[in-house]
């Protein structure tokens, strides 16, 4: 109806308007707690390397002499401008390692979320069906004991079992190093350069190195999809417009699928976006233990050379990532829920 | 891993402060009687997590003594410890690549975690509930300063935050204890001052707090109570469940090298990372026991935080779901013939519900007719089983509700009917109009397709345009016009939606119809369209109906016949104009009484409550409110009586006589009364 897009528009204006204050502040935040440490970033990175002449002509260059407000503003504008800064360590533009690593950021938490999502609502709709059985005590077991593991010990346990005793899977990186170089980058993420060239040959190893990390990421993250599932499901399995469908005869199955699920399923996307931060904090982790070349790997190395230009550029990416993952989330709200942009 | 407990937990606090209670030592208690109270899975799930919790802090605490050798030791009595061994006597969890006793690690990492958490939630609680209280008691442009700083904190990546954090202080200050404990501190400052925020603007908006304020009291001392009693509730699931989250940040941050210093201190997180080089190497053990002490302990938090989300949240806590047999004889039922061409006929129906004092008897053997194109209009107080019945007809009961007697409807008995026949009955051979329209509706799905979904259930061949036709037409007769056909619920009013709730009983032409009042939960002008529109219902749908209300006014405008219903009994039956003009029946003439017209002049209100269900009152249920109760009402069930023809009551005073002694007539004495009212 002409009312319903109407309204789904002046929606999504409002909604992207309110982009803006929630960038600022996180982006305010990130400058903050880059700049509110005492020294400098020349100073942290470079002390010991240079001279003291030589440091102090470096601040000066890139004007860590002028006062904070200057240097928020100028922060601001080469953020707004697309430009990150250049690592001081080794000189490489922040949006290259975004460009580089970003992808494979991506390609591990997509396929993560893909498993929490398939593993997490069947079972949390099982345990919230079945309520107060075993299936349901074992289901909630599980997601409580998954989410208390950390997601690096899960992924030394995988590297174990499916690496090293069964030897089934790799347990580091994101492809053997010969399909590597017979790839050419074009989205940075290899299984799409690899569909996109015709390598089909290549998917398996492709396909093999991405299972463990994303397994163990996604597992971790299912147990969170489980619990909210099952409550939403015991919540709406006693709703008013549930007893009103059996009331009209419908089969229990319809009643439990098509009304109380997919009402339970309405939070779901808010809630998975807020496991947005969960996603990403996961995903460094993750990096981490599986050596996959995201950017949460690129900000360990970082972090260690002590090199705050790239670290704020990294942080600042991941704030906009944050901001950029909520808005589609509601957006998604908004078209499913007609009561959202009403 | 912070974002979890928190659908959890705005959803575990309480909606309602609890009731008004006085001083702080009752809040309190308030605050711990649920989980004392809490049953069954809570409170095993409560008290394992307390258990394994207490034997880490138990092994924080008594460390030194527990472990074996120093976090960092590799030696003793001048002996190298062999490296990288595999668990034996000497080294139960064997030994690192440095020579280190593993257990002694995990033992000490006990320390540090405990440590670290004890730490940082003292710093959130210290800093995040004063900032809570301000920014909900003051509110204005600081609150929302704060709730946006907040949730941006909030809504960026914990880890990353609590990474910078550590990284930064650890560049001026140095990593260890206090470092971890201050980057995850900043994490989970908003999830207090959010806890705290919220309850002070629920308790500011209460009823009862406007109503203190009327009364004179100071809204800051009521304020300041309930806030206290909600926070005191809320705070130990929160704090439950970030400290398993910063167990999970420590040793995350450790992982990756960042806040603790590892010549300081032994650190779950570290051993791991070290653990993952180890694995590759074949040496299982380094890693494998740390995790699955971080596994343990957090374990262990998150159930203490389920436990106490589970006793304290209402939405949470479980029906009973034990069935009883129905306790007790069969009573004699009242039958009589009251319709000529019955379309239902119910004989000594009983439905009862299972709870932790014994079941309750809802409706307790209830036998009545409807005839073809009749209204009979249930009439009770709030509480004597009308809604029960009314549903127990169409099967519709909760877990737990048992219900026997006879019930029948299109030739069969409904009780013993398998529920793919109750199913198929429900909708084309017996409708149901609830009491609250506005939440009966699927919020996702069009009216259009509400209709189609229904349709095509009973009647898998349905065309489209025959869905359309049907639905329109029965829409049109309560007034919906096609053009809102493809609407969404939201888009309708209360009374519009009850229209519609209605035409969807409609659509399937049902022969019999029961409408839970229908009309209770709307204004009085849309409550007359509604009536006017159930009225129409007999001549234009040849529907028969089983009105329930407590709204006598509406039962003398809409009904044929009454039933009046006390303690799950039926205690008069007949047409409208016998019962209003000759009610016999003490409890329906208290009934009318107590209705407010034009002419009343003063309030009557029946003395007394409604009884116990679960504990009913011996003989007449009645008796102890009943004015003209004599001895034998406190001892015998009233058996029923045929007054006049078609109308039945229940009640001693009208028989049957034989079964009267002189002794039993003598009036009941006043005291036994006042006992029996209290009871």
């Amino acid at each position: 109806m002409s009312s319903s897009t109407g309204s789904l528009r002046r929606y999504l204006i409002t909604r992207l308007l309110l982009v803006l204050p929630m960038v600022l502040i996180l982006l305010t935040l990130v400058f903050m707690l880059m700049r509110v440490a005492p020294g400098n970033p020349i100073l942290a990175a470079l002390g010991g390397h240079l001279s003291p002449a030589q440091l102090a002509a470096r601040e000066r260059a890139a004007g860590y002499d002028r006062p904070l407000i200057v240097q928020y503003g100028a922060y601001l504008r080469q953020v707004f401008t697309g430009n990150l800064g250049t690592t001081l360590t080794d000189q490489r533009p922040v949006t290259q390692i975004i460009a580089q690593n970003g992808a494979a950021t991506l390609e591990l938490t997509v396929a993560a979320m893909f498993i929490a999502l398939v593993v997490g609502i069947p079972l949390g709709m099982l345990a919230g069906r079945m309520r107060d059985t075993w299936v349901d005590a074992s289901a909630r077991l599980f997601g409580i004991v998954i989410y208390a593991a950390p997601v690096f010990f899960l992924g030394l346990l995988a590297q174990l079992l499916f690496g090293h005793i069964l030897n089934w899977l790799p347990t580091s990186s994101e492809s053997s190093v010969i399909i590597q170089a017979n790839l050419t980058p074009h989205t940075n993420i290899p299984i799409i350069d690899a569909m996109i060239d015709g390598q089909w040959g290549d998917l398996p190893d492709l396909f093999a190195h991405l299972v463990l990390p994303a397994m163990t990421l996604g597992l971790v993250i299912s147990g969170v999809v489980l619990r909210l599932v099952r409550v939403n499901v015991i919540q709406t399995m006693k709703g008013d417009y549930v007893e009103a469908a059996r009331a009209r005869g419908l089969k229990e199955r319809t009643v439990v699928v098509r009304h109380a699920f997919r009402n339970a399923l309405v939070p779901i996307i808010t809630v998975t976006g807020l496991q947005a931060a969960l996603l990403l904090s996961g995903a460094v982790l993750t990096e981490e233990t599986f050596n996959w070349p995201g950017i949460g790997n690129q900000l360990i190395y970082y972090l260690e050379a002590r090199d705050y230009i790239a670290v704020q550029g990294i942080i600042t990416v991941f704030a906009l990532a944050v901001v950029a993952i909520s808005l589609v989330i509601d957006l998604l709200n908004a078209w499913i829920d007609p009561r959202v942009r009403y | 891993m912070a974002t979890t407990w928190e659908v959890v937990a705005t959803e575990g606090i309480p909606d309602e402060p609890r009731a008004p209670d006085t001083g702080r030592t009752r809040g309190i208690h308030h605050a711990i009687a649920p989980l004392l109270a809490a049953r069954g899975l809570p409170r095993w799930i409560f008290w394992t997590g307390a258990a394994i919790t207490l034997l880490f802090v138990v092994l924080a605490v008594f460390a030194p003594q527990i472990a074996p050798y120093g976090f960092n030791q590799y030696a003793a009595n001048g002996l190298r410890f062999p490296q990288q061994a595999a668990p034996s006597a000497a080294h139960w969890m064997g030994t690192t690549v440095v020579s280190e006793d593993v257990f002694s690690r995990v033992v000490f990492g006990a320390r540090t975690s405990i440590e670290v958490v004890l730490l940082a939630l003292a710093f959130s609680v210290i800093i995040g509930v004063p900032l809570g209280l301000v920014s909900g008691y003051f509110g204005g442009w600081l609150d929302r300063a704060l709730v946006l700083f907040n949730d941006s904190i909030f809504a960026f990546p914990y880890l990353l935050l609590a990474i910078v954090i550590a990284f930064l202080l650890q560049n001026s200050v140095g990593g260890g204890v206090m470092t971890a404990a201050i980057a995850i501190t900043v994490v989970y400052i908003p999830q207090y001052f959010r806890v705290v925020r919220n309850s002070v603007l629920s308790v500011r908006e209460e009823s009862y707090v406007e109503a203190g304020r009327a009364l004179g009291a100071r809204p800051r001392t009521v304020i300041r109570r309930y806030v206290f009693a909600n926070v005191i509730q809320s705070v130990p699931v929160v704090a439950s469940l970030n400290a398993a989250d910063a167990i999970l940040t420590l040793a995350g941050l450790s992982f990756l090298g960042i806040g603790m210093d590892p010549s300081v201190a032994a650190e779950w997180g570290y051993d791991i990372s070290r653990g993952i080089s180890d694995a590759q190497a074949g040496f299982w053990w380094t890693g494998l026991f740390p995790g699955i002490a971080v596994i343990m302990l957090v374990t262990g938090l998150t159930l203490v935080g389920e436990g106490l989300n589970d006793s304290y949240n209402p939405l949470l806590r479980r029906p009973n779901h034990r069935s009883y047999a129905m306790p007790g004889g069969q009573r004699e039922a009242t039958t009589a013939e009251t319709a000529a061409n019955p379309v239902i006929r119910v004989r000594d129906l009983r439905v009862w519900y299972a709870t932790d004092r014994g079941p309750v008897r809802a409706v307790d053997g209830v036998s009545f007719e409807i005839g073809e194109r009749e209204t009979l209009g249930l009439v009770g107080e709030s509480g004597c089983g009308k809604s029960t019945l009314g549903r127990g007809l169409l099967g519709l009961l909760p877990t737990g509700a048992s219900r026997d007697g006879v019930v029948e409807f299109a030739g069969r008995n409904l009780v013993t009917a398998s529920p793919a026949e109750m199913r198929k009955l429900r909708g084309p051979g017996i409708g149901l109009v609830f009491q609250e329209p506005m939440t009966r509706l699927d919020p996702l799905m069009r009216i259009s397709d509400h209709f189609a979904e229904a349709l095509r259930t009973h009647q898998p061949d349905i065309t489209d345009a025959e869905v359309r036709r049907l639905s329109l037409e029965a829409l049109g007769g309560v007034g919906i016009p096609p053009t809102r056909f493809r609407n969404y619920p939201y888009e309708f009013s209360g009374g519009m939606r009850q229209r519609i709730m209605i035409a969807l009983a409609l659509v399937f032409r049902p022969r019999f119809i029961v409408a839970d009042e229908p009309t209770t939960a709307l204004d009085v002008l849309v409550e007359a369209q509604i009536l006017s529109i159930i009225a129409d219902l007999k001549r234009n749908f040849d529907a028969s109906l089983l009105l329930i209300t407590h709204n006598l006014g509406i039962v003398a405008e809409s009904c044929d016949r009454v039933a009046v219903m006390y303690a799950g009994r039926l205690v008069e039956q007949g047409t409208v104009e016998e019962i209003f003009n000759r009610p016999e029946h003490p409890y329906t003439q208290e009934l009318l009484r107590s209705t407010i017209s034009l002419s009343t002049r003063e309030l009557h209100f029946i003395p007394g409550a409604p009884p116990d269900l679960v504990e009913p009152p011996t003989g007449c249920r009645f008796h102890p409110r009943c004015p003209w109760a004599m001895r034998v009402c406190a001892d015998d069930a009233p058996i029923g009586t045929e007054v006049r023809p078609g109308h039945l009551a229940e009640c001693w005073l009208h028989g049957p006589f034989e079964n009267l002694t002189p002794a039993g007539r003598v009036p009941l004495e006043r005291e036994e009364i006042g006992i029996a009212d209290e009871a």
